[in-house]
């Protein structure tokens, strides 16, 4: 069963269109990633499906109940993590926990206890009782994200939860959200890093001047473009023997022997890639290395909508 | 209740931030206890008085001034001192008896008496007083000194006659007389009128810089995530209001009950200016909620506050009071709240009113208060779901 259901969403500020028809669906346990540079719609979608946004047309129902911003009964099923660090600076973390906790209409006594291991869960468990203003930025940020965390909402919305983080902390944060993927929760991820998407979203939409331009599995939206994997061996002998060799394998888009190299072009490489090996070990060719580069979503992007990422 | 945590939240913050402490507690109490000790009713003067001959009639002249009604007298040993204290505005004015003074006045030359006071109109009034205290002792020696003339007694016996005779004769006396009614009340405490000028004053100038909180809490993000929650906007919008109408109340329940605790300030009917501080927090609410949603900028709205709070309480008559405004004046101060909630307190603590007796007052600031939380909330709504 779909957790998370949007479709139509439309949002217009004046004359620009921030976001137009966008829609899509994640199951539980699913990660969902929303990929696209600056500017690209992301927030204004989220924060529709958030129910914090007004939509000019559109809905979103979240475990089948109806999101608007003026509905509260769905939003008990959402966690939402902005992209700004939205804490009270002279509360504690502590302070900052039961004062959202409330909002969600956590029980007391719940409450408690959630505030402990949710302060667990984000490693501040020592500094639960400092101002959040005297916490570093990664420490800032990690309550950020417990404070989505705290209800154990059925979907978890993350926008951009690595800006401005160190590498630790963005390391932490990532391996995070990979257990909560684990552990059923539905995961709404938007990102201009692609390592992020990548690494984290079983499924990603490409988002850019509003709308959605491809969506589906790394794999699905690789093929959707027609990207090849490449395979570089570095080879010790004859790399004309081996091209000539690897010839006669009719999966191999194409085979070009360089001096101690041969470059493959190939659609799923490591499926092929034993193969290859096997291959070159008849024809006498020794390989010195195997470096496999598979398209990225960078160049999806890149030819999906005629500009990079970071644009 | 959600509302209520917002609320909370709220007055926490306000409470853990040490230089509001200073101007929403410390700082009102301090102006009215300056404004009052300057310019309140019960003012008494004091009169540094130094003898330096000590002899009888000086020490005559020196008791007839401790025995005025009109000021307090302070001896003195040395002149420095008395110059350097009327200097310093410890005591209001001086005067110094001369060395000479009996000799002079024995010997029917001219005794001078030195009155030692500050460039202020203020010691006008009471050099005249000190002055006529001199007339007096004065006419007592050229009585005797004409009787003395006119060889039918000796000096000494002429000054006992005519000391005698202006405690046993008919003499001619100013009588003091009023008509028509007091402006600010005979029986005016010396803070009863500085202290709902300030209560007013501060409630509303701290509303309209809490105003900032409000920007900073949208600012951060927070506001948003609140709507996020399953917490409906109206809540969220009654919980803010909340906040500020709880920070005006425990700012003015403060004013309020330290004033009549520590200087005697009596607020009247207790029912009645329970009812006009209510109202006057409202009203700070609505304005706040106002500024908070109108700006974008918490540091331009916390000085835009500060701005604005002062020049309507100038306006309205919490800085220089409304009784002594021009007519037209006082029509364009009743443009604001801050002029009918002083004409509220003006008749509770002056002519002793009660709720029947402020029905207008609390009627027009109820009207400007739904006016403001109703803009107030309006708007805000709008730039949280928009």
């Amino acid at each position: 069963m779909n957790v998370l259901e949007c479709e139509g969403l439309v949002k217009a500020f004046d004359d620009l269109v921030a976001v137009d028809d966008v829609g899509f669906h994640i199951a539980a346990g699913e990660t969902y990633g929303l990929l696209g540079p600056n500017g690209a719609g992301k927030t204004t979608s989220i924060s529709m499906i958030a129910g914090i946004l007004e939509s000019d047309s559109g809905s979103v129902t979240v475990g089948g109940t109806e999101i608007t911003t003026r509905t509260t009964e769905g939003k008990r099923q959402i966690g939402y993590v902005p992209q700004d660090i939205a804490i009270y600076p002279d509360l504690s973390a502590r302070e900052n926990l039961r004062f959202f906790g409330k909002l969600y209409g956590i029980p007391k006594a719940r409450l408690d206890e959630r505030i402990d291991e949710v302060l667990a869960v984000i490693g501040l468990t020592d500094r639960g009782d400092d101002r959040t203003e005297e916490y570093s930025g990664g420490m800032r940020r990690r309550l950020n994200i417990g404070i989505g965390l705290l209800h154990e909402p059925m979907l978890l919305i993350l926008d951009e939860p690595t800006v401005g983080v160190d590498p630790q902390s963005r390391n932490s944060i990532l391996e995070g959200v990979e257990e909560l993927g684990r552990t059923g929760t539905a995961v709404l991820y938007t990102t201009h890093y692609m390592e992020e998407a990548e690494r984290l979203c079983d499924r990603v939409a490409i988002i850019d001047g509003g709308k959605i331009r491809a969506e589906g599995t790394r794999r699905e939206l690789v093929e959707l473009v027609g990207q090849l994997d490449t395979i570089n061996l570095g080879v010790v002998g004859s790399a004309r023997r081996l091209a000539e060799a690897l010839a006669s394998v009719t999966e191999l888009e194409s085979v070009i022997a360089t001096e101690g190299s041969v470059e493959i072009l190939v659609e799923g490489a490591s499926g092929l890639l034993p193969r290859v090996l096997e291959i070159a070990q008849q024809s006498d060719v020794g390989v010195s290395g195997v470096e496999v580069i598979e398209p990225n979503l960078e160049s999806v992007f890149l030819h999906l909508t005629g500009k990079a990422l970071r644009d | 209740m959600k509302a209520l945590a917002i609320t909370w939240v709220n007055v926490k913050r306000l409470v853990r931030d040490p230089s509001t402490i200073f101007f929403v507690f410390i700082f009102p109490m301090l102006l009215i206890l300056v404004l009052g000790a300057s310019f309140g009713g019960g003012f008494q003067p004091q009169v540094a008085v130094l003898d330096e001959g000590g002899g009888p009639f000086a020490q005559e002249l020196v008791d007839e001034m401790a025995g005025s009604e009109d000021f307090d007298t302070i001896s003195y040993d040395d002149r420095g001192a008395l110059l350097e204290d009327v200097e310093r505005g410890v005591a209001n004015m001086g005067v110094v008896v001369p060395a000479d003074y009996d000799e002079r006045l024995q010997s029917g030359a001219v005794a001078q008496v030195e009155f030692v006071g500050r460039l202020d109109q203020s010691v006008v009034q009471y050099r005249a007083t000190i002055e006529a205290i001199v007339a007096d002792q004065s006419a007592v020696f050229r009585a005797a000194r004409l009787v003395e003339a006119q060889g039918l007694a000796g000096f000494d016996d002429a000054v006992a006659s005519a000391q005698l005779a202006t405690t046993s004769t008919a003499r001619t006396v100013v009588v003091r007389e009023s008509t028509g009614e007091s402006v600010f009340g005979e029986d005016l405490g010396q803070f009863d009128l500085g202290a709902p000028a300030n209560l007013i004053l501060f409630v509303f100038l701290t509303s309209l810089a809490g105003s900032a909180a409000l920007i900073n809490t949208r600012r951060l993000g927070v506001s948003r995530r609140m709507v996020s929650t399953p917490t409906s906007i109206g809540q969220i919008l009654l919980g803010e209001t909340g906040g500020r109408f709880s920070i005006a109340m425990i700012q003015g329940l403060f004013i309020m009950v330290g004033a009549a605790v520590a200087f005697q300030v009596r607020w009247g009917n207790l029912a009645a200016s329970s009812v006009l501080l209510i109202l006057l927090a409202l009203v700070g609410a609505g304005a706040g909620m106002l500024m908070g949603a109108i700006f974008d900028n918490d540091e331009q709205a916390g000085s835009m506050g500060v701005f604005i709070g002062l020049g309507l309480a100038a306006l309205g008559g919490c800085m220089v009071p409304l009784e002594i405004f021009p007519d037209t004046m006082v029509k364009i101060a009743h443009i604001t709240p801050h002029a009918w909630a002083l004409d509220g307190f003006a008749e509770l603590i002056r002519r002793g009113g009660t709720i029947g007796d402020i029905l207008v007052e609390i009627v027009v600031l109820a009207a400007f208060g739904v006016a403001l939380l109703t803009l107030g909330t309006w708007r805000l709504r709008a730039k949280l779901t928009h």
